[in-house]
């Protein structure tokens, strides 16, 4: 007997809305939920295949470790006794802070990282690590050094004009263009920003194309124009910004001239027709940042001249600006109020303080080293969670030693990865139907607890369960009281004053709040700091930063690219997305790969043509870091500009982070160098 | 009778609906040459627009068949090929001025939308919200109201 059940996707990091259909212990369908406000009905390819995901043949089902005869099954008993005792080994003999904790992005939901943070500090070491060090927290950094945060989700729907600076949500966040569609229906305006003619720059009213790492000119130079046309929101800026005649000052710089030369667009022409646009929404203008912006050596300033963009209009906090949602009040899993960390000098903390500061987790990238060079203190013991950081960190060369250099490589997972070949335990981990947990969707100010429709098979278990028998295992019991999964989160929803009851009557998400905009002025009527800023201002000058010995401003440094060094003279764009992949996954799901089976290198018509290279011809691609060998794919004029390249990462074969850069950062949050990579190119 | 509604104002070009519709077709690939919805693209021009058979009331498809191959769904209306009975001669293809049947040139048959049952996956895979799955004068409706809002915003700036 067929039935349906509601639960959340798990295939990307959207969580859509999903009907499953199953008979009996038989997954038939997955098809979107026509009830879940984030994406009402539709899912995008990978949504419905999560379907050859869940039950295929490839899955790990059983705890592996590793021998001389390579991986053999054990009885997961045997898996945790022995990772719990040489844990204790390690911390013993070289401190506790020689262990860490990985959080991926492939299983499990929102909830996890804040169990791993506990685990980890609950047995006495500062390191959880997680790739959200080398994307994502970019961003939150940037948005929260100007307001105190940053919303992953702004309400599209009511804004008048939208504006999509360094993402493609068609590829990265599918049921996002729906959204941006919507207004778009009742007459919002589109702008698109990026190097590549990207999907949702098809639609755009204004597609910008500047050169990668760029954005902070164009951004500055949008600020003046603001500025110079009066289209200000002048009694937000009185009452709650601080900087903003040192902005005005500093944006003097960017006129036209200057901002086309550093972006390489038509400056006189589309800074003011995108001023123009403006005006007419003001604080209903949603400035969307991706990916895009971070992974460069001027970023967090680029993000930041970005988020001062919606200070000069007020669209913070606004329906249809970038608004802050109210949360749930959760159950907090981390010890910070209990247990020191800063003090036990977690990896990377000294090097990039910002990062430590706002989002208390360290550098990976500082951790490869660390395992490497034993400084600032020898590094032993890891256990990893759903990610693939051979394929998805800078310098695949170095991780890969580093991850074989460790005394414990513990990974959890779904299927056997580049680096989970790495382990000397790989754990089976229960994939998104075989887990209940807690996700929000923020903007929409909805919580959903996802339903366990199969229970995991033996030996199977999920992240909380398996943190739970290895805390027990290891003296630390006493954090981890609750049972289960099911129990953890009777507990975490015990101050929401929402019942478990209501969450399960809800399947399709339990809208907690309705929208509350400006808050910002109630925080004052209540005495309250306006912003969650050093200052409670909205900061176009950062005295934090400056006192850090950062720039005050989100000053604007060129990308070295812009100056072509006649050795690696291309400019190499790395992480576009694609539809069917999330980061290195789905590439073992048949179904997926065969609607792109291989990676490939996109390329410039004009740098074809001068190289005599068609599609499907090999291309040699080499940077100061390394050598790849990859497909060429020629694009069509207007898709990439001459003297750039692209090449997504995730692909085992053609694995473009054998040529990335792991020694060059954004000196404010440590993310490296990907998005403008200087290579040289030679076709094979 | 409901039927597929494209609009190209909001088609980004992702191909979400070729591939659910060639997995929809085969049971096992997203190989965009295998779906019966085509997604066509012109970069250079800023153009994009996905096209799938609309299913016409005079289908000339239908009509010029000799096999009898071709006949419409009663319950959803969808012009449907009898892959048992097409003889491969190409004639709707022929006839179809869109081009929204295909040649498979391993089994040797035409191809084209039958709608999956009245269930059409493209619609459900369109993260856009170009494709829709609905009754023409509801398309209309939507359309009216798009431009309603449109006038209000113009209004409200006399």
């Amino acid at each position: 007997m067929e039935k349906v059940i509601k639960t959340l996707c798990r295939m990307c990091d959207d969580h859509c809305g999903i009907d499953v259909t199953v008979d009996e212990d038989k997954l038939i369908s997955i098809q979107g939920n026509k009830e879940h406000s984030w994406n009402r009905g539709r899912v995008c390819i990978k949504g419905s295949r999560g379907v050859d995901m869940v039950t295929s043949e490839k899955r790990i089902m059983k705890p592996l470790k590793k021998t001389e005869d390579g991986f053999v099954e054990i009885e997961l008993e045997q898996a945790l006794d022995e990772i719990a005792e040489k844990m204790k080994f390690i911390q013993k003999t070289y401190g506790d802070a020689s262990v860490g904790i990985w959080k991926g992005e492939a299983i499990g939901f929102a909830q996890q990282e804040e169990v791993a943070r506990r685990f980890i500090h609950a047995i006495g070491s500062p390191n959880y690590f997680s790739n959200d060090s080398e994307c994502f927290a970019g961003r939150w950094l940037g948005y929260s050094l100007v307001y105190g945060r940053w919303n992953a989700q702004p309400a599209f729907e009511n804004a008048k004009t939208i504006v999509v600076w360094g993402g493609n949500p068609p590829h990265a966040h599918p049921n996002m263009t729906q959204q941006i569609n919507r207004a778009r229906e009742k007459g919002a305006k589109l702008v698109v920003i990026d190097p590549r003619y990207s999907a949702i720059a098809r639609q755009a009213d204004l597609f910008i194309q500047v050169k990668p790492g760029s954005d902070g000119a164009l951004a500055w130079g949008v600020a003046k124009e603001l500025i110079d046309k009066g289209y200000l929101a002048y009694d937000f800026i009185r009452d709650y910004t601080i900087g903003f005649d040192e902005l005005k000052e500093y944006a003097q710089k960017f006129d036209y001239d200057y901002v086309a030369q550093e972006t390489g667009m038509d400056a006189a022409t589309m800074i003011p027709e995108f001023a123009e646009m403006i005006k007419e929404s003001m604080s209903a203008t949603v400035f969307y940042v991706g990916n895009g912006l971070e992974h460069h050596e001027n970023g967090i300033n680029n993000i930041r001249a970005v988020a001062n963009l919606d200070g000069l209009v007020a669209a913070v906090d606004a329906k249809g600006g970038n608004y802050s949602p109210i949360g749930l009040p959760m159950g907090e899993l981390t010890l910070y109020h209990e247990k020191p960390l800063k003090e036990l000098h977690p990896i990377g903390a000294d090097r990039f303080p910002v990062l430590y500061d706002f989002r208390q987790e360290y550098h990976t990238m500082t951790l490869m080293d660390t395992i490497l060079s034993e400084k600032p203190y020898p590094f032993k013991g890891l256990i990893l969670a759903g990610a693939n950081p051979v394929l998805t960190n800078p310098n695949t060369n170095k991780v890969r030693a580093a991850l074989c250099a460790l005394d414990l490589f513990v990974v959890r997972e779904l299927f056997m990865t580049e680096t989970a070949e790495l382990a000397d335990y790989i754990l089976p981990a229960a994939s998104y139907l075989e887990r209940s947990e807690f996700h929000g969707h923020g903007g929409k100010q909805v919580m959903t607890l996802t339903t366990r429709i199969f229970e995991p098979a033996d030996g199977v278990q999920d992240e909380y369960q398996f943190l739970h028998d290895i805390a027990h295992r290891m003296g630390a019991g006493a954090y981890f009281p609750w049972e289960n999964e099911d129990a953890l989160n009777e507990w975490l929803i015990k101050d929401t004053g929402v019942s478990m009851e209501t969450f399960k009557a809800n399947p399709s998400g339990y809208n907690y709040a309705e929208p509350q905009y400006a808050k910002y002025a109630d925080n004052v009527a209540k005495g309250k700091k306006a912003f969650d800023t050093p200052s409670g201002k909205l900061e176009f000058t950062s005295t934090y930063l400056k006192d850090l010995g950062y720039q005050e401003l989100a000053e604007y440094f060129p990308p070295a690219s812009n100056v072509v060094d006649p050795e690696y003279p291309m400019t190499m764009i790395t992480g576009a997305r694609k539809v069917m992949y999330y980061h290195g996954r789905n590439r073992n799901i048949d179904s997926l790969r065969s609607a792109l089976p291989e990676g490939e290198v996109e390329i410039s018509k004009a740098d074809a043509l001068k190289m005599d290279i068609q599609t499907g011809d090999w291309i040699r691609v080499t940077s100061k870091i390394g050598t790849m060998e990859i497909k060429a794919k020629v694009m069509e004029k207007i898709e990439i500009s001459e003297g750039q390249i692209q090449i997504t990462h995730g692909w085992k074969e053609t694995n473009v982070n054998l040529i990335t850069h792991d020694d060059r950062f954004d000196p404010i949050s440590g993310f490296p160098l990907m998005k403008a990579v200087q290579v040289k190119i030679e076709k094979m | 009778m409901k039927t597929v509604t494209i609009d190209p104002k909001k088609c980004v070009g992702c191909r979400n609906c070729e591939m659910s519709c060639a997995y929809a077709q085969t049971g096992e690939d997203c190989i965009r040459t295998h779906a019966n919805i085509r997604v066509n693209n012109y970069s250079d021009d800023r153009f994009v627009l996905p096209m799938t058979c609309f299913h016409c009331e005079e289908a000339w498809c239908m009509n010029v068949c000799p096999a009898n191959a071709i006949s419409r769904n009663g319950e959803t209306g969808a012009v449907m090929i009898d892959q048992t009975k097409c003889a491969g001669c190409k004639m709707c293809i022929l006839a179809c001025p869109f081009g929204n049947i295909h040649f498979d040139h391993v089994a040797l048959v035409s191809r084209k939308c039958d709608l999956c049952g009245g269930d059409p996956q493209c619609v459900k895979h369109c993260i856009a919200e170009a494709l829709n799955f609905e009754e023409i004068d509801d398309l209309a409706e939507r359309k009216r109201i798009g431009i309603d809002e449109r006038v209000k915003m113009l209004a409200k700036k006399q």
